[in-house]
């Protein structure tokens, strides 16, 4: 009988055991850290003599994530009243839209989205306006902050 | 945790009906190549835990599913670690699965009244070679591409109907985001879906008709 309880008992700690390390793994695994450590940097975008008087001027910013260098597109655009820099990416489903000069709208190539050079939704399924992007200027160089 | 066990189990009651079994005394000759099954049932269940957190990241589509792939190796804490724990488990499901059907065969345990649970046991490693099978494109690279290119068109060499089973599997004439959804969908909802069944029905088998013992 000593024999069966002390087999018991290792069965007890073994399933204890793997109980309390799958359930650490699977709330580390699930716990978005790199979602929290992500940090607004700003990248160098262009050059403030580049910049529209009035208009839209799409830009790349150059950075480097994990080991591949991506290009980022990004709109910078001159209202006339306001300076700012506007995402590419349509508030539908994610496609990036292109600045469409003959019509002054950004359109989107996938379901037909359009908007104006304000960001504004003027047609077509997109929910919400483009979104903003951070932009600082400073010695004549243009910046853009990235969440990265 | 026996207590709250116990307050549970008086009221559902799963004990008692299976108290014959689980006392049953082992019968003559048998050894630890009869664990065999024991394991491919665990590392099964070590796939569906680890596939189930793995989906949590995995998103199937033609344009993010490699994407995501990536996300997981590099940026979520533990992600490579899950990958290579299913993808262990995995192989070492195939091969725990084909030593335990040597195992059965060397013990001519496939005999009356044993008959079905051989048919149904064979289904198992027939799935689970699925399962192999349709997991191996997920990934969406390359390697996965071509693999399932290879191995899909060998459906077409079946006389007659090949080109339907070709079109059938591949959802139309190339290995595309069809292809890749159709295996996403079997890999985690049809064959584990068909699996659980088939164990269920290849435990009750066991429990009714007992494990045959030594030559
Ligand atoms: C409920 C059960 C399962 C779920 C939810 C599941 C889920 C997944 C997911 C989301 C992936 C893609 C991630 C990746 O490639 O790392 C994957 C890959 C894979 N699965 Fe499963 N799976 C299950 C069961 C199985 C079984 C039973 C097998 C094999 C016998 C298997 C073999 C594979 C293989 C070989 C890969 C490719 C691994 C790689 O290239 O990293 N899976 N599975
Ligand atoms: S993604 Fe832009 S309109 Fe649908």
């Amino acid at each position: 009988m000593v024999r069966r309880d002390f087999l018991k008992s290792t069965v007890k700690i073994f399933f204890l055991l793997i109980s309390i390390i799958s359930v650490s793994v699977f709330s580390i695994f699930t716990y978005p850290w790199k979602f929290k450590r992500k940090e607004l940097t700003f990248f160098h975008a262009t050059d403030e003599e580049a910049l529209p008087i009035k208009g839209v001027r799409q830009v790349f910013i150059k950075h480097i994530r994990g080991n591949t260098q991506i290009n980022s597109k990004a709109f910078i655009v001159n209202s006339g009243s306001e300076l700012f820099a506007l995402s590419p990416v349509c508030t539908h489903l994610g496609c990036l839209v292109n600045w469409y000069r003959p019509k002054n709208r950004f359109l989107c190539p996938c379901h037909g989205g359009q908007y104006d050079m304000n960001g504004k939704v003027v047609k077509g399924p997109p929910p919400a306006d483009l979104n903003r992007m951070p932009i600082k200027i400073e010695d004549g160089k243009v910046y853009i902050g990235l969440r990265v | 945790m026996g207590k709250i066990f116990d307050w549970i189990d008086s009221r559902f009651g799963v004990k008692q009906p299976h108290k014959k079994f689980l006392e049953r005394p082992v019968p003559e000759g048998v050894n630890y190549a009869f664990c065999l099954g024991g394991a491919s049932f665990v590392f099964f269940l070590m796939l569906v835990c680890s596939g189930l957190m793995l989906s949590i990241y995995y998103v199937p589509s033609e344009q993010e599913a490699f994407m995501s792939i990536v996300r997981l190796n590099n940026d979520v804490t533990l992600g490579a670690f899950i990958r290579s724990f299913h993808k262990w488990s995995a192989n070492l499901l195939i091969i725990t699965i084909i030593l335990h059907t040597i195992r059965v065969f060397i013990y001519k345990a496939y005999r009356p009244p044993r008959e079905l649970n051989w048919i149904a046991g064979s289904l198992t490693l027939i799935i689970a070679l699925g399962s192999g099978f349709t997991g191996y494109l997920l990934p969406w690279d390359q390697k996965a591409y071509w693999a399932t290119e290879v191995g899909t068109s060998m459906a077409s060499t079946v006389p007659f109907i090949g080109k339907y089973i070709l079109y059938l599997i591949r959802g139309g004439e190339d290995v595309t985001g069809a292809t890749l959804i159709r295996f996403y969908s079997m890999h985690i909802l049809y064959f584990p879906t068909i699996m659980f069944l088939l164990l269920w029905a290849h435990f009750h088998m066991i429990k009714k008709q007992g494990v045959k013992g030594g030559l």
